[in-house]
């Protein structure tokens, strides 16, 4: 189930699965999610919240949309790592990565595992730390607010 | 639990499929110094018989792939094979799932120390009588973490040899 | 809503805090540092001066932490404790270390100090 969103993101590079943050007028942004633990638990916590959207254009991302937020949520293992990394390269224009726990931040619980990124921010630039194990959903908007607010002032 | 040597292992286990346990539960291992353990669940589909099968090979040693027997008994064999470094003979797919291949020693084994626990400076070191100094006061037997042996921290011998992993 | 017992951020209360270092030792992440020194304190009536640890710094790793609570459980003294704060997400990894400054403010209001 991990590979197959992955495989979702990274080949057909047009997600069917994106969403908007309700409230975020600033910005239009679209939400990738790379759940790959149990952080995704906390991401799907906040779409039956309404708190994320499920963006009603379909696949593509649609126009008007100013930026696309990569969120990797969960572990990201060294053998995994080359897929994540193909995610965000398939993505087209304005993009930024979100990273939603501890393990995407730091690796977390796993910080001395052998097989487990120390944090995702050795595979690319990531815009917004969010700390939790696991973060609530409502600490995933203030992180995406604070993306949005970020980018607006940049 | 059903402990069995390693030569009934795979009659064993092929002998509950006969009679009906075709569900594979997981399979594991425990490090036991000079052996590993390796310990399977097998059950059936439609009742609450289920069976827990447990044998005991040396360091290194060899176990007969289940492979054939239950499609679900790969994704464990595959993964337990790389984590305590044993061999499940006959697995059609043995690729590591998460080690890159060769790298370091197995690291589910006690003798492979986890090479971040040494590399990285343990907070817990210091004391309140080391008044800021770093290192601490010399005449003080320094704490060690959980996980590293003696002989691993930064401080001191050099022999690291058993570092598993990266 | 969120609930007051949330666990969002751990708090703590400096003057409850002996650096003992028990935390700091139990943290399955090493994720908290601590540092400390000791004072000699004469107190009236008694024949010689006390040894006292006074707490310098106190640092949490929250990019690391793994939000177990052993630290809470573990401390002797009462503290640190759960917060429900959730609104600290941090433009870099390093701005998810926060230290006594910033966990003073997340002690809980909901707790009793310690010190009382």
């Amino acid at each position: 189930m991990i590979s197959l969103a992955l495989m979702e993101v990274a080949e057909r590079r047009t997600p069917e699965r994106a969403y908007r943050v309700a409230g975020a007028p600033a910005l239009r942004i679209v939400v990738l999610d790379v759940g790959l633990a149990c952080c995704a638990l906390e991401v799907g916590a906040a779409i039956t919240a309404g708190l994320l959207v499920p963006d009603v254009a379909g696949p593509g991302v649609p126009k008007g949309i100013d930026a696309t937020v990569l969120l990797i949520s969960g572990t990201v293992t060294d053998a995994l790592a080359p897929g994540v990394l193909r995610a965000w390269d398939a993505i087209d224009g304005a993009r930024h990565a979100v990273s939603f726990g501890a393990c995407a931040n730091t690796g977390g619980p796993y910080w001395d595992a052998p097989t487990v990124t120390k944090g995702i921010d050795q595979l690319l630039p990531v815009t917004v730390y969010v700390p939790g194990c696991p973060p609530r959903p409502e600490a995933l908007i203030a992180g995406l607010l604070r993306l949005v607010d970020e980018t607006a002032t940049a | 639990m059903i402990r069995v040597d390693a030569a009934e292992w795979r009659s064993t286990i092929a002998g509950f499929h006969g009679s009906g346990c075709t569900l594979f539960g997981f399979l594991t291992g425990v490090d036991r110094g000079d052996s590993v353990e390796i310990i399977g669940r097998v059950a059936h589909p439609e009742s609450i018989e289920a069976h827990l099968i447990s044998t005991t090979i040396p360091a290194g040693g060899t176990l007969p792939s289940l492979n054939d027997l239950y499609l679900g008994a790969s994704w464990h064999e595959r993964e337990t094979g790389e984590m305590f470094g044993i061999t499940f003979a006959g697995l059609t797919d043995a690729r590591p799932l998460l080690r890159r291949a060769q790298q370091g020693s197995p690291p589910l084994l006690k003798s492979s120390v986890l090479v971040a626990r040494v590399v990285r400076e343990w907070p817990g070191a210091a004391e309140a009588s080391d008044d800021g100094r770093r290192g601490g006061n010399p005449s003080r037997r320094r704490q060690r973490p959980a996980g590293v042996p003696e002989g691993f921290m930064q401080d001191e011998a050099d022999g690291r040899s058993a570092i598993g992993g990266t | 809503m969120i609930p007051d017992e949330a666990h969002g951020v751990i708090g703590l209360q400096p003057s409850a805090c002996t650096s003992c270092m028990i935390c700091v030792r139990e943290c399955p992440t090493w994720c908290i540092e601590l540092e400390s020194h000791t004072e000699e304190v004469s107190e009236p009536g008694a024949r010689r001066p006390k040894t006292i640890n006074v707490l310098d710094a106190f640092r949490i790793d929250f990019g690391l932490c793994m939000y177990c609570g052993i630290c809470v459980d573990l401390c002797p003294f009462d503290a640190l404790a759960w917060s429900p704060g959730f609104d600290h997400a941090a433009s870099s990894a390093g701005g998810l270390v926060h230290g006594i400054n910033e966990l003073v403010n997340w002690w809980p209001a909901t707790n009793p100090s310690p010190a009382d």
